[in-house]
């Protein structure tokens, strides 16, 4: 316990401003709004929730791909927010990302020797091109891809295999830290599970921390070692994987374990679900009060007025005023 | 030529869901799409026999415009069909009453106030909120949600024999995803359809059907009940699916078992089995010849090489 976070966020808030037209209302879209968490060294954090809720845009303000509007994120003990010069490029070095689509995120006229190798020339990290080649073909062996392909382009391999690429250059630069983006929502099951363990393989290897975001929550809960619960840009439930799927604390995580389904027949036919009504509110006009209080079916009226703020339950933190003392 | 679907061959009953399930690029959806005589113009589908409600719809068989036209009267009529983008279903600039209104008309005759009360009514039935605004708004004002509801909604207007559900649900959240998955059980409880639902999904089919085929190659390489092919699966490729999906309710978080490799290439599909390159227990024959179908029960079967009675097994 004694360890320090490699990257703490505190009461981080980004937000996006949609006005259309000159004269028009400000139209603000909250898409995080005061998130709190820490992660350790070492550590996957798992960050699930449904579309729009957040989590893509949470996870690039943390590689500072966004602007925050609010709070503050320290990676290593410093404010990324004020990072400048040397030690802004070191933080880049330090701070990778994977992304969703392995077709958008790649240059298809580099070689995927170029791929590779471009952050290491930017970043200045081999003395000449022979050991930045030696480096490469050392990591597409490690993401089980062949030296041979070094020549060839994204376009000749599947969806499955250019993940591998994204992976092997999100490593060229011996990052601590990689944000995972929906890294295998692309790919096929027999193929998510072939990149779900090279990721957990590079950990225990390299020693490197995860932010691994998905809406899979069954995958999230088998990489994670903490799960964050996002509705409507709010984190409203986080704590160890294990516990948050058996016991969730928070109505909106009940309802969401309960809806993913299950691959095995008996419990997936015998499981009973809880029904959500309606739809996710929009993050213009987000509902006053707790954000989910629309759908809440334990809603109270005070639930309609009042923020939740977030408490302590045990080991874990979940914003919702059922759990007040 | 790509021979997407080789030799496939299964029947489903009413009030039953039958599951399929492979990978992209197994062939799931072209087979149904070949029954339903909705192939790509590049595309050519033969077979045997297709028998649907008593009669032969069997592509090829008669004149492309006979055909055309036979397959047009049964489609949105007595076969439904439920895509995974709802707005290819959709006609974006006609209002959404106008588009539920127009099948019950056609097929109960009844009046267009009539038609409107009873559309609003499967709006509810749905689960729209405030049907009587919303049946006047146009596709874009709907969430992704919501179209796949209405597409629900228009099949349930016909009361279809049979609903085809090609991965109605994978552009879904997961809480949505769940309303959808029971809205298309209703379907087969309540009027008694056939479901085939064509997912990738191994938690989505265990959730809605009674007996599932897995496809590989272009193949179905095993068919079966929901727990024949979950708790006795036979096949190499469909124990190596299994093995290659988190369960969460497993507590130990045993690593996953993923399957080497890549699916084959069915511009050249090999001769054997599709799986051959990647089954780890791969023999001579499974090169040259492909697997026939051993039977294990009524409704089990399975293509395999080593299930065969003439395989020595260690």
């Amino acid at each position: 316990m004694s360890e320090n976070p490699i990257l703490r966020v505190r009461n981080l808030k980004t937000y996006f401003d949609v006005t259309k037209g000159l004269f028009a209302q400000k139209q603000i879209v909250k898409a995080v709004d005061d998130v709190s968490f820490d992660v350790m060294p070492n550590e996957t954090f798992g960050l699930v929730g449904e579309s729009g809720c957040g989590k893509t845009t949470l996870g690039r303000t943390i590689v500072k791909l966004y602007e925050p509007a609010g709070g503050s994120i320290e990676f290593e003990g410093r404010d990324i927010a004020k990072l400048k010069g040397k030690e802004l490029i070191s933080f880049r070095k330090d701070m990778q990302m994977i992304f969703q689509d392995p077709y958008a995120s790649l240059n298809p006229r580099m070689t995927v020797g170029e791929i590779v190798k471009e952050p290491m020339i930017i970043h200045n990290i081999y003395a000449n091109d022979q050991e930045r080649e030696d480096r490469v073909v050392e990591l597409l062996k490690i993401v089980g891809l062949k030296p041979d392909h070094i020549r060839r382009y994204p376009a000749e391999f599947s969806g499955g295999q250019r993940q591998r690429i994204g992976i092997a250059r999100a490593l060229a630069v011996n990052p601590k830290f990689i944000v995972c983006d929906e890294p295998i929502s692309a790919l096929d099951v027999s193929i998510q599970a072939q990149v779900v363990n090279l990721l957990e393989s590079i950990q225990k290897e390299m020693g490197l921390s995860y932010l691994f975001i998905a809406h899979d929550l069954s995958m999230v809960k088998h990489i994670s070692d903490k799960i964050g619960v996002m509705y409507l840009g709010h984190m409203v439930e986080m704590g160890d994987s294990n516990d948050v799927y058996h016991s969730p604390l928070h109505p909106y995580t009940t309802a969401l374990l309960s809806a993913i389904p299950i691959p095995d027949p008996d419990i997936a036919k015998s499981k009973a679900r809880i029904v959500l009504g309606g739809e996710i509110p929009s993050p213009i006009n987000p509902p006053a009060g707790c954000p989910f209080s629309t759908r809440c079916p334990k809603a109270t009226e005070r639930c309609h007025k009042e923020t939740p703020k977030p408490i302590q339950v045990g080991n874990r933190i979940v914003s919702c005023m059922l759990y007040e003392k | 030529m790509v021979k997407a679907v080789r030799d496939v061959s299964f029947h489903v009953d009413q009030g039953e869901a039958l599951g399929i399930v492979g990978e992209s690029g197994s062939g799931k959806s072209q087979t149904m799409y070949s029954i339903i005589g909705l192939l790509a113009d590049n595309g050519i589908a033969t077979a045997d026999k297709v028998v649907f409600d008593g009669q032969d719809i069997t592509p090829g068989k008669t004149d492309k415009q006979t055909y055309e036209k036979k397959m047009g009267e049964l489609r949105g009529n007595t076969m439904a069909m439920i895509f995974q983008d709802p707005m290819t279903f959709l006609n974006p600039i006609l209002k959404i009453g106008k588009q539920l209104t127009e099948p019950i008309k056609n097929h109960m005759h009844v009046s267009e106030s009539e038609a409107r009360t009873r559309a609003l009514r499967l709006m509810e039935q749905v689960g729209i909120p405030s049907p009587e605004k919303r049946i006047d708004q146009y596709p874009f004002e709907f969430s992704g949600g919501m179209r796949q509801r209405i597409v629900i909604a228009i099949a349930l207007a016909n009361a279809p024999k049979l609903v085809i559900a090609d991965e109605p649900t994978t552009a879904l959240d997961v809480t949505i995803q769940a309303q959808v998955l029971e809205l298309i059980d209703e379907l087969k409880t309540n009027s008694n359809s056939a479901i085939i639902m064509i997912s990738h999904d191994l938690g989505v089919v265990a959730k809605l059907c009674d007996r599932i085929a897995i496809m590989y190659g272009g193949k179905i390489v095993e068919i079966g009940t929901d727990r024949e092919v979950f708790y006795e699966a036979k096949h190499p490729y469909t124990q190596g699916l299994l093995n290659c999906v988190a369960n969460p309710e497993d507590d130990e978080d045993k690593p996953l078992e993923p399957i080497a490799g890549s699916p084959p290439d069915l511009l050249n599909p090999p001769k054997g089995c599709p799986f051959v390159d990647r089954c780890t227990k791969a023999m001579r024959i499974c090169k040259d010849r492909a697997p026939e179908v051993t039977t294990f029960s009524d409704t089990h079967q399975c293509a395999c090489w080593l299930l065969h009675s003439k395989a020595v097994t260690k």
